[in-house]
């Protein structure tokens, strides 16, 4: 189990897990602009505008670390993939871009301001329609209709729509929608609390549904998904993760923010894991295997060698920068 | 459109485009280290000021240097799988150790802008250090892949499978050193100029600060350092590629017929038909004198490389010849300047030298790109020199016509967002002017 190249499985699994928790949170940002409701609903907005703001870059660069870990240690998977999934990871790149961009627009333009309700239906819009791809892509992953001829990844040009994907593409929603109110109860106080906490718990349900949809969606439409779900590895983090939601949702009714925070995280961490042990040993279940897609030996330890170094650049740099605005957010500062 | 045609354009856009935003994320931290420096070590608090001024645009640009970045990444993928699937063992440490100096470079442009209040002034300028260091380090070693793919290393072919896998002899491809160093320098004289370009334009408008003139001095400083560096690192690519890369220099000065004491053509039309160049002016030997340090030196022309194995001139020859007049163009205008500088010992608020600037910032620029479109078509047809032609590397997909014809709209949409918003200065001057330091101060 601990070869190299499952070693380089794991780095991508990580960089999932990371940009689900930090980068998800954003889109959720995004999602709740659009479904701010009631008498705060600009403060809502406003609010998660300025929670997102200095972090979405950093946040961003980790789909960027799945993307180039993808094809240094996994260059045949990733053609595999890039080739089949051409469609729906054009949608989640043009929403990434127009998102980038009306983030960036809207502080630029924020003196004049002219044009931001424009802007901020782009971002919303974008951030709906990016984490509905992402999640559809990755989904598609696990129905095994992507079929290797010759060597090379063959798949209809619509089969990345079924159920199961659809089913997918709902819950990377609902994971965003999940995170982003439950990060905002410790970061505000009074009623917009309360509007949080009510958005996290809807969310969590909401979440909570989808997911257990998908399973016999999955028996139906990926069946070889759901038979190594069922197994006891699989069942476990399922089983795992159903309490570590509940756990959530009982924390959220009782106001315990920030314990809810962490184990909203763990829920996601959880879920994605439940996936990841259900691919396993696959990268394209029943058609390609981790260790075939893997990149020569050689290419892995060196993989390695500029991982364990980057680490030793990044912790650091990380931990100035949370030591730093460590604290109250200064109201004073650059929002 | 045909589908390799297609892939090529998009791939070409979407570069062209992130070219600009990731030069200018390269140029800017180094002005705003040498800025918060000056202000330490003077005391000044204008400098510090001018830093601060930057911040704004530095992050927007900064930021869409990173959502192009990332589309870059994905088109690796979605236009060139069989490339990737062949070159992404080696290649891929280049992208990853990018990764991480970009990972850098973001924290520490957070910590820069959103520090401001939290930390001291030297750490401050310690995070315009690692900012500047950072950011030329990720186009370093970005440009180690462009490079592998000129001067292919550290593998073997066995049966058409990698075998001898050496990612490392990879990143130090032949052609990495010049590149990079070439494409680095390039960054700091295109920010320079552009950023000159700006404060000229504001003193022609009669905002005659002292703000204006210290941004306008301290940018045009960076991008004539720089420029006769270019001429250097130019002169040391030219000699390389010589040996390295035969026919992109053959395509690039536009030689058709192996000769020894070989011509240089300056200007000019090169027409396959004839294996001439039209209204181009010819200077004997200089060619071979250049390239080899020797007039009787013999250049290998088009003619000495099988057909279908050789780049075509008529792309490669004119961007080469726009990128060395680039040169001439921005040197002229930085000579004056620094001349009058240097006379009056003050700067120059003259109507013509200061319209020399503006003329000549958009050509840091136009160099860079032509620059990267004489090694990007001088590579032709190639994907990876030698091993992989570019209709062997894409996509075996088949309806990159519309993905083209997207993203062009995606382009298009930014651009004239972007532009709608920087043709507003005048309020955001006068804002960034009443609010004191912090207040404007956004990404």
């Amino acid at each position: 189990m601990w070869t190299l190249d499952t070693l380089a499985a794991g780095a991508v699994y990580f960089g999932l897990v990371m940009y689900a928790v930090f980068g998800g949170a954003d889109f959720g940002g995004g999602i709740w602009t659009a479904l701010a409701s009631g008498p705060r609903a600009q403060e809502q907005r406003d609010k998660l505008f300025h929670a997102i703001g200095p972090v979405w870059e950093t946040n961003h660069v980790w789909l960027i670390f799945v993307v180039v870990t993808l094809f240094t240690a996994f260059p045949q998977g990733f053609a595999a993939l890039f080739t089949a999934l051409l469609i729906p990871l054009v949608i989640a790149l043009i929403g990434i871009n127009f998102r980038g961009a009306a983030f960036a627009f809207r502080h630029f333009g924020r003196q004049t301001g002219e044009r931001i309700p424009f802007m901020v239906s782009i971002f919303a819009v974008s951030s709906i329609l990016t984490p509905f791809a992402l999640g559809m892509a990755v989904t598609a992953t696990a129905t095994g209709k992507i079929v290797f001829v010759n060597n090379w990844a063959q798949a209809g040009p619509w089969f990345w729509i079924s159920p199961f994907t659809l089913v997918g593409g709902l819950v990377g929603m609902a994971i965003c929608a999940y995170l982003a109110p439950i990060y905002m109860t410790v970061r505000t106080d009074g009623e917009l609390q309360s509007d949080f906490r009510r958005q996290g718990i809807i969310a969590g349900l909401v979440f909570g549904f989808l997911t257990t949809v998908e399973i016999p969606v999955a028996m139906a439409d990926a069946p070889l998904f759901a038979d190594r779900l069922l197994t006891v590895r699989g069942a476990s983090f399922v089983a795992l993760s159903v309490i570590s939601g509940i756990t959530t949702l009982i924390l959220l009714w009782r106001r315990r923010f920030q314990w809810s925070q962490i184990t909203a995280i763990g829920t996601v961490i959880l879920t994605i894991t439940g996936f990841a042990a259900a691919m396993y040993p696959d990268l394209l279940i029943g058609q390609l295997s981790i260790r075939a897609a893997a990149a020569p030996p050689a290419t892995l330890r060196a993989f390695f060698i500029v991982l364990v170094t980057g680490i030793i650049i990044l912790v650091p740099s990380l931990l100035l920068l949370y030591w730093t605005f460590r604290g109250e957010p200064n109201p004073k500062l650059p929002q | 459109m045909d589908n390799v045609l297609s892939a090529r354009a998009l791939m070409g856009l979407s570069l062209g485009f992130h070219i600009i935003y990731a030069t200018i994320g390269i140029g800017l931290p180094l002005m705003l280290m040498i800025a918060e420096g000056l202000s330490l070590r003077t005391g000044d608090e204008l400098y510090h000021q001018l830093a601060r001024r930057w911040v704004r645009p530095a992050g927007v640009l900064f930021a869409i240097g990173a959502v192009s970045g990332t589309i870059l990444s994905f088109e690796l993928g979605l236009l060139w799988p069989r490339f990737m699937a062949f070159s992404g063992p080696l290649i891929g440490l280049a992208f990853s150790m990018e990764g991480y100096a970009f990972f850098v470079e973001a924290i520490f442009l957070a910590l820069y802008i959103y520090g401001e209040q939290r930390l001291s002034r030297r750490m401050l300028f310690f995070c315009t250090i690692v900012l500047s260091v950072a950011a030329a380090v990720s186009a370093v070693f970005v440009i180690s892949a462009n490079a592998w793919m000129n001067t292919p290393a550290g593998f073997r072919l066995v049966d058409g499978k990698l075998a001898d896998v050496h990612p490392f002899q990879a990143l130090t491809n032949p052609a990495w050193a010049h590149e990079a160093v070439h494409g680095t320098l390039a960054a700091y004289v295109a920010t320079g100029f552009a950023v000159a370009g700006v404060y000229a334009l504001s003193l022609l408008r009669g905002h005659r600060s002292e703000h204006n003139k210290r941004a306008l001095t301290l940018a045009l400083a960076v991008a004539s350092v720089s420029l006769p560096l270019m001429l250097v690192s130019g002169d040391w690519s030219a000699m390389t590629i010589a040996v390295q890369q035969k026919p992109k220099l053959a395509a690039m000065e536009a030689l058709f017929t192996t000769a020894r004491g070989a011509p240089l053509y300056i200007g000019g039309w090169p027409d396959p038909a004839t294996g001439t160049v039209l209204y181009g002016i010819r200077i004997p030997t200089l060619l071979s004198y250049l390239a080899f340090r020797d007039p009787d030196a013999l250049v290998e022309g088009l003619d000495a490389f099988p057909p279908g194995t050789a780049p075509d001139p008529r792309l490669v020859h004119p961007f080469f010849d726009l990128m060395v007049a680039s040169f001439f163009i921005m040197l002229a205008p930085a000579g004056w300047f620094w001349w009058l500088r240097w006379r009056r010992k003050e700067v120059p608020l003259n109507k013509w030298p200061l319209r020399a600037l503006l003329l000549a910032s958009p050509f840091g620029m136009i160099a860079l790109e032509s620059g990267w479109l004489v090694t990007e078509f001088g590579r032709q047809p190639w994907i990876s020199r030698g091993y992989m032609r570019v209709t062997d590397g894409v996509t075996p997909q088949t309806s990159i016509g519309l993905v083209l014809f997207t993203f062009f709209v995606v382009y298009l949409a930014l651009t004239v967002g972007l532009l709608i918003l920087l043709m507003q200065p005048a309020t955001t001057e006068e804002g960034a002017k009443t609010t004191q330091g912090d207040r404007h101060v956004d990404s």
